[in-house]
């Protein structure tokens, strides 16, 4: 008691001392009201609330007489009028059954009587709560109409086993969190978002993330890509025609879009990007004069593979990539680029593949898929090189 | 099919192709360009709504909001409905819309910032010829004075809440290394870099706008009372924002408040709803490197004072009664 005692004359004696110096220290609005429920593996949960009290369930002055209070019994006598209003007015449900609120423990903040009266300087009280949840699947935190706090009120919800809290605001007009879902897959009529769903996605399995970004960068963003390789497709319909082909042209792009990335090669998109329209062109228009696969082809297929591989680590600059697992997302997003061609090529010859022994084929199928392809990359050729 | 045919119809598709672009734009909303190259010109109001003697008598509009150019909106909350006179920030790019900050007051009768802009997004729209236009909504950092209306939009359409913890904000911008890391974010074809200013506040962001060179520092770095909870952080958090403006070209600092008046060194009064006197928000690289040379002058705890801004740095102004 003796120590307590000095203790509280040092607290207040410097409290006075800082009192000039703690009056200006934070001049923006910063008494709103703070919870966060913590739930636990066990079904049970800790809500604390950080609040100020005495700007709102109680005087001034009663709080101060509360953090000069001899000793923690003391102390919660002063404080009971307030606990009490919590108690009463904070509502959790745990699935539709009110759950009790029992406090646990409490810390208050308090410099002087003028700091407390002052909302400028916010001298927060901290209470925690044991709030038995009963591993319920939903929660709903709520603020009865009686209970006034200094609004608005932070809800942060943290949910056992997930990575991500919830977060809510309450206000004097919205005083309920909705439900929230306490496990994976409950149902509150909450749909998670998007970033949310990434979130935890990209936690368990970074590395699939890379291969779908990979993917992406061919379906659905790289139209470009696509037609190109549906121009190596209507060359012929002999498997080891496309297979050739597309080996050298992934061999090609894989090696540099592996020299770009560690910055051994730099050629800027004002250049790949018109280049890459002219090989769709090129590609093109050899199919309508090429019946075979023609040796030089394949060197030419090879030299486009180079710029395409430019142009993935372009796209690729564009996303951030993690240093620590460098080289396992370049490779993850380079499988990803293959399975989104083979994906093409696939669809291609779910599309066309049947007709493959048709006697027109060339002339109904090939010729004029041909024409297309070589309109399109014209039609980018000038984009790109006017535009 | 012979060559003269075959180039004949190639050079068909190729003009098809324009002239179904051509139609489209015509009538749709075309691509919105955002180049990085250059820099998007905008303009700053003269003088700034800056509240009123008697604010019961105040009948300027609550939200105050100024077009810096076609697609920049930057919106500003009277400060007779809150001293604060906060900031926020609207930015669009193709098809979709971010906002940043929600202001100071929670009622939307007071303060109907979601109305304001929900009519600016359909405005905006109109023009651009865009119906289905998705909102982010995002704060810069995790102080009471700035999501205060972030509930008028939960229950909007369209719209992405990123969250109010500093662990959903993470998530949603994709930072595995705060605060160091300098992520790219795409707004609809509109190119932003966001790094981690925390100082003032342990979550704080900036964004860099490629499009327009503004860098905006939140509550960070403005022409007012630098609240600094973490002086160290603070301090590399400035260097940090030296750092990309090396980087990138900065055309102004923008941020989230004004406190100061235009006498060097002297601001307004805490709680202040008149400011009759304000200087403009928008800031300058030297008033910025000014707060990196800051940053090897001080050593303690204290307040500080310069021409453009105050820091009151890590002031103590509470401690407990915890035994």
């Amino acid at each position: 008691m003796g120590l307590w005692c000095f203790m509280k004359g040092v607290f207040y004696i410097a409290g006075l001392l800082l009192l000039p110096a703690a009056f200006p220290a934070h001049g923006h609005l910063l008494n709103m009201t703070e919870m966060h429920l913590q739930g636990a593996q066990d079904g049970s949960a800790i809500l604390e609330v950080r609040i100020d009290l005495g700007q709102s369930l109680m005087t001034p002055e009663a709080y101060w007489q509360a953090a000069l209070a001899n000793g923690r019994k003391e102390q919660k006598q002063h404080l009971e009028h307030a606990i009490l209003a919590l108690t009463d007015g904070l509502s959790v449900v745990a699935d539709d059954r009110r759950a009790n609120l029992t406090l646990r423990d409490w810390r208050l903040e308090a410099v002087s009587p003028e700091a407390i009266r002052n909302p400028l300087t916010p001298q927060m009280a901290t209470l925690r709560f044991d709030v038995n949840l009963r591993s319920a699947a939903k929660v709903e935190v709520s603020l009865t109409e009686k209970l006034q706090v200094p609004w608005p009120c932070l809800l942060r919800v943290d949910i056992p086993g997930v990575d991500l809290p919830v977060s809510r605001l309450l206000t004097d007009d919205v005083r309920s969190s909705r439900a929230v879902a306490m496990v994976s897959g409950a149902d509150t009529g909450n749909a998670p978002t998007l970033a949310q769903l990434a979130s935890s996605f990209q936690s368990v399995v970074p590395a699939i993330t890379w291969v779908a970004v990979g993917f992406q960068h061919i379906i659905p963003r790289g139209l470009d890509h696509i037609v190109f390789l549906l121009g190596l497709f209507f060359l012929s319909l002999r498997f080891s025609t496309l297979l050739w082909q597309v080996s050298c042209f992934t061999l090609a792009h894989s090696l540099t879009l592996g020299m770009a990335t560690f910055g051994l090669v730099q050629v800027p998109a004002a250049i790949v990007e018109p280049l890459i329209a002219a090989s769709i062109i090129y590609v093109a228009v050899d199919n309508l004069y090429s019946e075979r696969l023609a040796r030089w082809r394949m060197m030419v297929v090879t030299v486009f593979g180079l710029l395409h591989g430019l142009g993935f680590a372009s796209a690729l600059g564009h996303v951030r990539v993690p240093e620590d697992t460098f080289l396992l997302s370049l490779a993850m997003f380079n499988l990803g680029v293959e399975l989104g061609q083979l994906t093409v090529l696939a669809c291609a010859f779910l599309v066309v593949g049947w007709l493959r022994r048709w006697s027109a084929y060339q002339v109904r199928v090939a010729q004029p898929a041909s024409v297309t392809i070589a309109g399109v990359g014209l039609y980018w050729l000038v984009k790109r090189l006017a535009f | 099919m012979n060559a003269k045919q075959s180039m004949l119809a190639i050079l068909m598709v190729t003009v098809s192709l324009f002239v179904v672009e051509g139609a489209l734009s015509a009538v749709g909303g075309k691509v919105l360009e955002f180049p990085a190259d250059g820099r998007a010109a905008g303009e700053f109001p003269d003088v700034w709504i800056h509240g009123s003697k008697s604010a019961m008598d105040n009948d300027d509009p609550a939200v105050q909001v100024h077009r810096y150019n076609d697609h920049t909106f930057i919106l500003r909350e009277n400060k007779a409905i809150n001293y604060e006179g906060a900031f926020m920030y609207l930015f669009f790019g193709n098809d979709v819309a971010l906002l940043v900050d929600q202001g100071s007051t929670s009622s939307p009768a007071l303060f109907p910032l979601r109305k304001v802009v929900d009519d600016l997004i359909d405005s905006w729209g109109r023009e651009f010829g865009r119906t289905d236009i998705r909102l982010i909504v995002a704060n810069s950092h995790l102080h009471g004075d700035h999501y205060a209306a972030w509930n008028q939009f939960v229950d909007r359409p369209n719209t992405v809440m990123v969250g109010l913890t500093h662990e959903e904000m993470m998530a949603f911008w994709g930072f595995e290394a705060y605060p160091d890391e300098r992520i790219e974010f795409d707004l609809g074809g509109r190119e932003f870099v966001v790094t981690g200013t925390p100082g003032h506040q342990a979550s704080e962001i900036a964004l860099y706008d490629k499009w327009t060179d503004l860098l905006y520092t939140g509550d960070m770095f403005y022409r007012g009372r630098l609240y600094l909870e973490d002086w160290e952080a603070w301090a590399a958090s400035i260097k940090r924002l030296r750092a990309l403006a090396d980087d990138y070209p900065v055309a102004h600092l923008v941020n989230n408040h004004i406190e100061m008046t235009r006498k060097p060194g002297v601001d307004y009064p805490i709680g202040t709803t008149w400011q009759p006197d304000e200087p403009p928000m928008q800031m300058t690289m030297s008033m910025l490197d000014q707060a990196v040379r800051a940053t090897a002058d001080i050593s303690a705890p204290g307040i500080y004072t310069f021409d453009d801004f105050l820091i009151y740095n890590e002031v103590p102004w509470a401690y407990t009664t915890d035994p």
